[in-house]
């Protein structure tokens, strides 16, 4: 017989690691015609980080991101990036393209406050324009800029930075601030359980996730999708198997097994934004965190459906089956002679 | 031994060891690299194309029974006009993250809506079964194939009616 349960995980999740550093580079070019160039040594492994890192460029310079060209992952042309490893690309490469592109954007305010007759501070880059902060009819396109800086002034705007994330360095009680931010979300998950043979079925997965300023939600609930489906994987399928020799017994994809589309539950993302003043335009991460609470709001489920605990994952049927088992064999014995 | 076949819509030959594989033709004798060299046993889907119709692991269809059949590969579906509208909606909609699993993906859908062209939530995740993805969790794919089912109803001639807005 099939038991519904439902299961409920929380996490937090650190995002920008201290301790030791953690840079990334960036330099951001403005052409004579307003368009850009970012250089960034981040490397793009389908998550949408350039996707990301064009925006955070494009909402500094006030142009659109189509107008922004990324050249990423060569270390012969990139400034150096510690990596596209835990969850730091949109937090620490944004903060760092970021402030590039401010620096390039500060010298077209030098260039366009002789053109519009203002002090720079008084101007702001939007709409492909340079303009005088609420009087947006005085303004310059941002391509005369770029041209009069380059073929007028004589200072083409290009700007270059780092962005390390700050350290509260530990103090006598051993009390400090390791990482730069951190991230929260918490996942439920509905299952049904089958008694008699173990199986679980896992119906829906609601997965509401804290990152900041969601720079681009499409790619955020990419990311959630993503997660929750390898933390089902986790949860319920895969673990790699070694003989007694260490050599690993399943190595093909017929043994190590993967979710597949029918194994795949219905996903309600739910993007719960705030700013986080550390992180560009209020960005932390998303990436990892997605995963962590999947498995364990599963195994909740699990215990909510048929009362029984899995303590080591995968909770295959056959785990499932042996502890429903153990627990009916308890509950007879107790039940006095 | 000699193979001749319609790949895209063309006739092609090659001249081959017997026991090359439909994909290896396709990679390595006509530079086809789309569909994709993943586990090579036939559990990953990364080398689906479709054969006669029906979406095929060329990993595990030998070259010589390819003889004389028609094989469409990824590379046969965008036109000269444009994207073919999976390939559009895949795109847009962040289908894809990696990307290795979409031709194959691309194609077992195209299949699928060549048969039925209003598949159910179910008929898709039935059909994407074989077709393993480690980025998307497949939600984004499933959502994508309805509305390309969507586009290709829209209207009569769906490779030409693509560009819009490319």
């Amino acid at each position: 017989m099939k038991h519904r349960g439902r299961g409920i995980a929380s996490m937090w999740y650190p995002v920008g690691f201290t301790g030791y550093s953690n840079p990334s580079g960036a330099v951001v070019k403005l052409n004579e015609d307003g368009s850009a160039v970012v250089l960034t040594g981040t490397v793009e492994t389908g998550q949408g980080s350039l996707g990301a890192l064009s925006q955070i460029a494009a909402e500094a310079l006030g142009i659109a991101p189509n107008d922004i060209h990324i050249v990423s992952g060569d270390t012969d042309t990139c400034p150096m990036d510690t990596g596209a490893i835990a969850s730091r690309t949109t937090y620490i490469t944004g903060n760092a393209v970021r402030l590039a592109a401010e620096m390039a954007r500060d010298t077209l305010f030098q260039v366009a406050s002789g053109m519009l007759g203002v002090k720079p501070d008084q101007l702001e880059a939007k709409d492909h324009k340079i303009q005088v902060k609420s009087f947006p009819s005085r303004s310059a396109p941002i391509a005369d800029v770029c041209n009069r800086a380059y073929n007028g002034v004589g200072t083409p705007p290009i700007g270059s930075a780092t962005w390390d994330p700050p350290m509260v360095p530990m103090d006598a009680e051993g009390q400090g601030k390791p990482f730069g931010t951190y991230v929260y979300a918490t996942q439920i998950a509905e299952v049904d359980v089958d008694d008699e043979t173990g199986e679980v079925e896992v119906l829906r997965i609601t997965a509401s996730h804290d990152c900041g300023t969601a720079i681009n939600p499409m790619l955020v609930e990419g990311q959630i999708d993503g997660g929750v489906y390898m933390g089902l994987g986790f949860g319920l399928y895969e673990e790699i198997l070694f003989d007694k020799t260490g050599k690993q017994v399943n190595c093909n994809l017929t043994n190590y097994i993967l979710p597949t589309s029918l194994d795949m539950p219905e996903i309600d993302e739910d993007i719960v934004e705030n700013y986080d003043y550390t992180g560009p335009f209020g960005a932390k991460a998303v990436g990892e965190p997605s995963l962590v609470p999947t498995a364990v709001a599963v195994t909740n489920a699990i215990y909510d459906a048929v009362g029984v605990r899995i303590t080591a994952l995968p909770a295959t049927s056959e785990k499932v089956l042996k502890a429903i088992k153990a627990k009916r064999a308890a509950e007879q014995k107790q039940i006095p002679a | 031994m000699n193979v001749t076949l319609t790949v895209n819509g063309e006739l092609r030959s090659a001249s081959v060891p017997p026991e090359t594989t439909l994909l290896v033709l396709l990679r390595e004798h006509f530079m086809l690299t789309g569909a994709k060299t993943g586990c090579d046993i036939g559990d990953c889907g990364a080398c689906t194309v479709i054969v006669d119709g029906k979406a095929v692991n060329a990993c595990l269809m030998l070259a010589a029974q390819a003889d004389g059949r028609t094989v469409v590969t990824i590379e046969g579906l965008a036109t000269r006009e444009g994207l073919h509208p999976l390939q559009q909606v895949f795109e847009e909609t962040g289908a894809l993250q990696c990307g290795f699993c979409g031709p194959g993906v691309i194609m077992t859908a195209k299949a699928l809506l060549d048969e039925n062209p209003s598949p159910s939530t179910q008929e898709i995740r039935t059909a994407l079964a074989g077709n393993l993805c480690r980025c998307t969790g497949y939600v984004k794919m499933i959502d994508g194939v309805h509305e390309a089912a969507k586009m290709l109803q829209s209207t009569e001639t769906p490779a030409l009616a693509a560009p819009q807005q490319r």
